[in-house]
């Protein structure tokens, strides 16, 4: 079943939206990218602070990121052109990657250059739901506040959060890259619930991604207390009691989100919120080390060729295998550290674990 | 006892942020603030010469319910008044205050809220502070629990919180006033005054002897108020050293 293309991926392929314009060579006077259309009476837009709703959409009811000056769309586009990037990286370079955890197990904090975020994973008891008496749950939740953005607003989604949502339920959940059904504690009566809570810090573009990297080290961090069935009851041992279980990860399938920019002419991987709003159109893969791919979405913007689609899943790849080795090797280092740690606390005369429990 | 510890304007979207964690309860609260913003909504129509102010508080594991609403507004009846919304360029905006619980025990639905609250307070006063938001005063808070044997413990852990008999939250203004007084569970007001100098003496710190000698011994940081202070000395310490080194 792993990594089977779903058959949403092939459909959003297709799904694209058709160009207004005809892009491409001699159809008259370059057309602009789409994005980047403005109606002719528009002034130059002027310094708008940053949280606050350009003026002239006086019935604007949500806030909206701050607009790229042209100057700054031009230079980027402009650089671009000379295979430049802003923050001097390759096309295909990640920003550097700084994953960090806390206390507990699946408490994961992952900076990606200055977008920053914190997933938590929990798990619970449940019941199972009736359709599916051996499965467990599992969800992710991604909800957006103004802490990220002021743009976005406390308690109200916005699209990005509806597509990043999306994005990662195809790409971890749908995929099973968690076994649910290796959660199922009774058939039909109780089943772990597994969580990812993901709190985004700082939003400076590719968030999906980031949130991505941020999940799968998270779940292959957490443990989950035991449980074991006697006499037709369910006894949850407490993490002092017995050695929490690690869950069961049958892939490790990562989202790689490209953005074309200059008639697809340019395409960068990981793209700073600056390159995203000059961008003219995004591609995400979403594929596992061994080069299964189970997600592709060409949600919006200017078309691509499907060329480019085939050369970019081979970056993908090469990308999502090197970010899986940076994911180990921190796992690893961590696991050790805790071990240590834990050596340390049990040969420690003291003896306050039963302080704990009382 | 380990005392508390924060740091503010980590954040870089943000306008204001801080990150609070104390040891005693486990809680590591982020909050954020972006103040004066453009409230999208037509929000003002109540008090539009005054800024609103806006609490959103995120839990760590689990979809925001009944409880965080209540914190909420908690928070924002005690803001709104330290808040001085009436500054210039204040009026008919909003201040929002975004508090995410990325640390601690998730609080089940039906347990007391107040475990976490004193820790909300901090977070959102050292946001508001390093959003540089006008302020009519800083304050500190403490949690208080009262056990079955009458004792009064400082700070008590989720599980403790739980077995008290009643629990209190004061909020102590940096004037040495009573702010907020938020009780839970059944005392009588013998307790409850009991309480609320213990409540005092942990936010204002006892720095005057009996003899009315300062008191040189004790350290400043021992108090919620002193703690505020000085997480706000460290951070301009830290934004003007280059000041410091030219000189």
């Amino acid at each position: 079943m792993k990594g089977q293309p779903l058959p949403e991926a092939t459909a959003s392929l297709f799904t694209a939206n058709p160009p207004r314009t005809p892009i491409g060579p001699g159809t008259g006077p370059t057309p602009l990218p789409m994005r980047s259309i403005r109606p002719p009476s528009a002034e130059p837009p002027k310094k708008v602070a940053k949280f606050a709703a350009p003026r002239g959409e006086g019935t604007a009811k949500m806030s909206k990121e701050a607009q790229l000056s042209i100057a700054e769309r031009d230079f980027i586009l402009e650089a671009l052109r000379e295979n430049v990037r802003v923050d001097g990286r390759q096309p295909n370079e990640f920003r550097p990657v700084d994953i960090s955890f806390g206390e507990e197990y699946g408490h994961v904090k992952l900076q990606l250059g200055k977008t920053s975020l914190v997933v938590r994973i929990s798990a619970e008891v449940t019941k199972p739901r009736d359709e599916r008496p051996f499965d467990g749950l599992f969800n992710i939740n991604l909800e957006l506040t103004s802490m990220g953005s002021p743009a976005w607003e406390n308690g109200r989604s916005n699209d990005l959060e509806a597509s990043a949502t999306n994005t990662l339920d195809r790409v971890i959940r749908h995929s099973n890259a968690l076994d649910t059904e290796s959660l199922c504690i009774i058939k039909g009566v109780s089943c772990w619930s597994i969580r990812a809570d993901v709190h985004v810090l700082d939003y400076d573009g590719n968030l999906t991604d980031a949130a991505c990297i941020a999940i799968m080290t998270g779940l292959q961090h957490f443990r989950r207390p035991d449980a074991v069935v006697k006499d037709g009851r369910v006894i949850v041992y407490g993490v002092e009691e017995r050695v929490p279980v690690a869950l069961n990860i049958t892939h490790k399938p990562l989202s790689i989100t490209f953005h074309t920019f200059n008639e697809s002419k340019n395409v960068i991987m990981d793209a700073s919120l600056k390159e995203e709003q000059a961008s003219e159109g995004d591609l995400i893969i979403g594929l596992n080390s061994a080069g299964e791919l189970c997600y592709v979405s060409k949600m919006e913007g200017g078309p691509v060729d499907p060329m480019l689609i085939v050369n970019q899943v081979s970056k993908a790849w090469e990308k999502a295998k090197e970010l899986n080795i940076v994911i180990e090797s921190v796992l690893r280092a961590d696991l050790t550290k805790r071990a240590k740690a834990g050596m340390a606390d049990e040969s420690r005369a003291e003896n306050d674990r039963l302080m704990a429990t009382e | 006892m380990i005392g508390p510890t924060a740091s503010l304007s980590h954040l870089h979207r943000a306008d204001g942020s801080a990150s609070y964690k104390c040891p005693a309860t486990g809680y590591n609260i982020l909050g954020a603030v972006n103040a004066p913003v453009e409230l999208p909504g037509r929000r003002d129509a109540l008090k539009p010469e005054e800024a609103t102010v806006e609490v959103f508080v995120k839990p760590g594991t689990t979809t925001a319910g009944v409880g965080e609403r209540y914190v909420e507004g908690l928070l924002r009846s005690v803001l709104g008044k330290v808040v001085l919304g009436r500054e210039k360029g204040f009026p008919r905006r909003g201040v929002v205050l975004t508090l995410a619980i990325v640390g601690g025990e998730n609080i089940e639905r039906g347990d007391s809220y107040l475990t976490v609250f004193p820790a909300l307070l901090h977070a959102g006063l050292l946001s508001m502070i390093s959003a540089s938001v006008p302020l009519s005063m800083t304050f500190s808070a403490t949690l208080l629990g009262v056990t079955k044997s009458g004792d009064i413990v400082r700070d008590p852990s989720p599980a403790a919180a739980k077995a008290a008999v009643s629990l209190h939250v004061f909020a102590i203004s940096s004037k040495n006033h009573l702010l907020l007084n938020e009780s839970e569970g059944r005392f009588d007001f013998d307790t409850w005054e009991l309480a609320r100098q213990n409540a005092v003496t942990i936010c204002q710190g006892s720095s005057k002897g009996s003899d009315g000698d300062v008191n040189m011994e004790e350290e400043k940081n021992a108090s919620g108020n002193g703690f505020i202070r000085e997480t706000v000395e460290d951070q301009i310490y830290s934004d003007y050293v280059y000041k410091l080194d030219s000189i």
